[in-house]
């Protein structure tokens, strides 16, 4: 913690202790517990780019949950705050689990409409007080374990820790390995699967987080304020202001909801009289529009205006120390021994991935029909054929990216054999494979390294992990792949705003850094100048020497030539030959083909 | 039994009703891949329209249709003129959060002006029942209910038989093609906005004479046309119609076999249960 924050965390604690305004301290209450649902849609909307618009159904299901238990079991809230965020938790995963997988406005649309749906049930559930509310047992006041006081200072100290935990929470995420798998995801999810990171595991684990820190704030807010009811803590509204105060703070900062939470509370405490005090709604008029010329100018809100009248470099991501200077030896700890120290000349290797009579259809088109092939371990294969062969076709449905209409993809792993076909996408990239896309996609707002630390291994990776950096050891091959490629002085960069070429290597690095058994690249080398050729050849080599096996797609057949052991050449979705470069170039069939002649 | 095809015949025509408020958002949703969550705002603004064109010019619904369903199309292209075009581009957090924002702005500024009090007005030509099946409906959303039929079927003329609409339906498959070909494609955009919230005055100017006007009339509306959309699925008219249609008829049926007040949770229930089971709706295809 910074000497600045210490002081600001420590003027909030003993701010009670100095000022007795009611008045002031309501709205300080107000501030926390809003702001701590503010900092949990913030985790999920925006760090994982998921638009909750119903996020006061866990607000509510807190509320009543903590307040059902104590008035009618005599549960202490103290548990029962628990209950509830359990209880928000599950809620939680029934709308992501199923929306997760569309695009982003399916989940935004299921979160309205369960928000909508548990108010109408609430409003009509005679044991939860149905329109009238509840109230919570005032003769339990000032029992500690009903956490219930009739003065102010024991709420403030409350909520404050509340707010203290999420803003923790957010602080956490954004220093550590889940904020940048969550801000992947929120860029490209696909990329990011290609990677290995799997969208839904990250998606819901920021949702279960979200839904239960406001399911928290929910209690408190009830225990607060001593009655609730569908208008208060299920009011469609308030889905929105939880939204609105991290939008226009700043989403996907840490600092940035929780200033929103203190302005637009305070202001409407202390404003209110001027805008809602007319029982009008001019407040929400006003938040509609802010939320427009947020959206349209400026989406990172006000800590986006006040970056750009201040640039700062943003924190690396829990840079442990020293990992900063990654030491100049390429470090030898691959996953597999380097291939050509166990090749001997005539002994073939054992086969890595075999496609067997894969096909695929778009409709009445045959993208691919039957096709066979081998790779061996450590081996550099090439694919080529004419635009329009099914070579790209070809990745997607070994990747996991289409979903092929007959065949069968299997990879085999020390021994035994996994069958790649018809599972997802992440999961075949966490066996070791690895790829690039034709057309390039880094995480444009995520700097070169960044990029390359969300390419670390992703295979066993627990689930709490993520709450910590990278390990020394990523940032190591991290920042040796940064000196290979020459994107050392872009380093902290955001790749959006690096050029074609140095994009072009940072995409190729990034499927590199977790050592994948097998690459397959996408037309390494299409649209850069021969420099960059160089140096991408020359990197392939040197992965390769470390045991990587590739199979490329390329155009540029010189550097096939070069760099290939085969060549599998496709046309019209069909295997027409295979064998050494210099056979293939000869090839009568393949000259017709390919070069017209 | 005849209670439930009282509930199907009235669900029927609800859900006619349903189709052409979901029309609108589908055409967005279609030709630009944006949703528009403050499609149902204008409905609501619409009923106002309707109203007040009775109210200060002494127009009934049917006088006052051609001048809401213009009021909508400026609207429309106002709206994309304003806000939309900034944001066709943008990253689809952007695109949710400004037609979001758009929905509250609307709706607060309806409350504003016209104060939280339901309106409604009494149209004589559409006073009484008509029988269907034998089973008396309202005049009112037997009129809606082909009003609704008849939006859709001019639509259906204009895309498939005039050239401008041939143009937005390319504009709709790939934008870069249509641009590269000569098409105009801001200008399809504008019109895509201009038709949608037409459809969405249409639809407000047949609403009123049946359903009373207030800011958060558009409530009822905005998830139950999402739900239509999303389960008549998307790329063609019958999408909403279908997706309209079944909607009602489970509003209907449920809301009068089982439990009126929670028609709506019935509504929702289906919706997320399409989401799980069929996200790409009846006849669309898979959005993943």
């Amino acid at each position: 913690m910074t000497p600045r924050a210490a002081a600001v965390w420590g003027a909030l604690v003993l701010l009670p202790a100095v000022v007795h305004n009611a008045y002031f301290l309501n709205g300080m209450i107000l501030v926390f517990i809003y702001g701590t649902a503010a900092q949990a849609w913030n985790l999920l909307g925006g760090y994982g780019g998921q638009l909750s618009f119903g996020h006061v159904v866990f607000f509510g299901t807190g509320a009543y949950t903590s307040t059902l238990l104590l008035s009618m079991a005599g549960v202490s809230p103290w548990i029962g705050m628990w209950a509830g965020a359990a209880l928000a938790t599950l809620l939680s995963f029934v709308v992501g689990y199923p929306t997760f997988r569309l695009r982003r406005h399916y989940f935004a649309l299921a979160t309205l409409a369960l928000a909508e749906m548990v108010r109408i049930l609430v409003l009509n559930w005679p044991l939860a007080g149905a329109a009238v509310g509840l109230y919570l047992p005032l003769r339990l006041m000032n029992r500690p374990w009903a956490m219930l006081w009739n003065t102010k200072p024991p709420y403030y100290l409350l909520s404050l820790a509340l707010f203290a935990v999420a803003c923790g929470l957010v602080l956490v995420t954004d220093r550590t390995r889940l904020g940048l798998y969550l801000r992947t995801i929120d860029q490209d999810e696909d990329a990011a699967a290609a990677l290995g990171i799997s969208g839904r595991r990250y998606k819901l684990l920021a949702m279960g987080l979200s839904a239960a820190l406001t399911a928290l704030a929910g209690t408190l807010f009830a225990q607060y304020v001593l009655y609730i009811d569908p208008s208060t803590v299920l009011d469609p509204s308030r889905s929105v202001l939880f939204a609105i105060m991290a939008l226009l703070g700043g989403r996907g900062t840490v600092v940035g909801p929780a200033a929103g939470a203190a302005f637009l509370t305070l202001l409407s405490q202390y404003a209110g009289g001027a805008l809602g005090g007319l029982g009008r709604g001019y407040d929400y008029v006003l938040y509609g529009l802010a939320i427009m010329v947020v959206a349209v100018y400026e989406p990172r809100g006000l800590v986006g205006v006040l970056e750009r009248l201040r640039p700062r470099p943003r924190p690396l991501p829990g840079a442990p120390a020293g990992a900063a200077a990654p030491s100049s030896v390429p470090s030898p700890d691959g996953a597999l021994p380097p291939a050509s120290a166990t090749r001997a000349p005539g002994d073939p290797q054992p086969p890595l991935l075999e496609v067997a009579g894969l096909s695929k259809r778009f409709g009445g088109l045959e993208a691919l029909r039957d096709v066979t092939l081998t790779v061996r371990r450590g081996e550099i294969v090439g694919v080529l054929g004419p635009n329009g062969a099914g070579k790209s076709t070809l990745f997607d449905c070994v990747t996991g990216f289409l979903a092929p209409s007959r065949g069968a993809v299997v990879l085999r792993r020390n021994g035994d054999r996994r069958i790649l076909t018809g599972r997802a996408p992440f999961w075949i990239a966490q066996q070791g494979l690895a790829r690039t896309f034709q057309l390039i996609r880094v995480f444009p707002g995520l700097t070169a390294l960044e990029n390359l630390l969300a390419g670390q291994e992703h295979d066993g990776e627990p689930l709490l992990s993520v709450f910590r950096a990278s390990p020394p050891a990523v940032f190591e091959q991290a920042g040796t792949l940064l000196r290979l490629t020459g994107l050392e002085a872009v380093r902290d960069t955001p790749a959006g705003q690096l050029s074609y070429g140095q994009q072009k290597l940072l995409g190729l690095a990034m499927a590199l850094v977790r050592r994948p058994r097998l690459a397959l690249l996408d037309e390494p080398v299409a649209g850069v100048n021969l420099t960059v050729i160089e140096r991408l050849k020359d990197h392939i080599r040197a992965q390769h020497a470390q045991g990587v096996t590739f199979l490329i797609i390329e155009h540029n057949i010189e550097v096939l030539m070069e760099l290939a052991d085969r060549l599998y050449f496709l046309a019209e979705g069909r295997v027409i030959t295979d064998g050494p470069p210099r056979a293939i170039q000869r090839n009568e069939e393949v000259l017709s083909l390919y070069y017209g002649r | 039994m005849e209670l439930l095809l009282t509930a199907s015949v009235d669900g029927l025509v609800m859900g006619l009703v349903y189709a052409l408020v979901s029309l609108g958002l589908g055409l967005i949703w279609g030709v630009m891949d944006v949703i528009n969550f403050a499609h149902a705002e204008y409905v609501m603004l619409a009923m106002y329209a309707t109203f007040f064109a009775g109210q200060w010019l002494r127009l009934d619904p049917l006088q006052a249709l051609p001048l809401v369903a213009l009021l909508g199309f400026g609207a429309g292209v106002a709206t994309y003129a304003v806000l939309i075009r900034r944001i066709v581009g943008a990253s689809m957090v952007t695109q949710i959060f400004a037609t979001f924002g758009l929905l509250f702005f609307l709706r607060y500024a309806a409350f504003a002006v016209f104060g939280p009090n339901f309106r409604g007005i009494t149209w004589g030509a559409a006073a009484g029942s008509v029988a269907i099946a034998g089973i008396p409906v309202s005049a009112a959303k037997v009129i809606a209910g082909i009003a609704a039929l008849a939006t859709f079927a001019v639509l259906h003329v204009f895309l498939q038989r005039t050239k401008v609409g041939k143009a937005l339906q390319a504009t709709a498959q790939n934008p870069t093609a249509a641009l590269a070909l000569g098409i105009e494609v801001e200008r399809m955009y504008m019109l895509a906005w201009g038709l949608s919230i037409a459809t969405a005055g249409v639809a407000g100017v047949f609403l009123l004479p049946f359903y009373q006007v207030s800011p958060a009339v558009g409530d009822a509306f905005l998830l139950i046309t999402f739900a239509s959309v999303v389960l008549g699925g998307f790329g063609s008219l019958l999408g909403p119609l279908l997706g309209g249609v079944a909607i009602g008829l489970i509003e209907g049926i449920a809301g009068t076999m089982i439990s009126p007040t929670f028609k709506l949770v019935f509504v929702f229930a289906v919706f997320l249960l399409v989401l799980f089971v069929r996200p790409g709706g009846l006849l669309g295809r898979d959005p993943a």
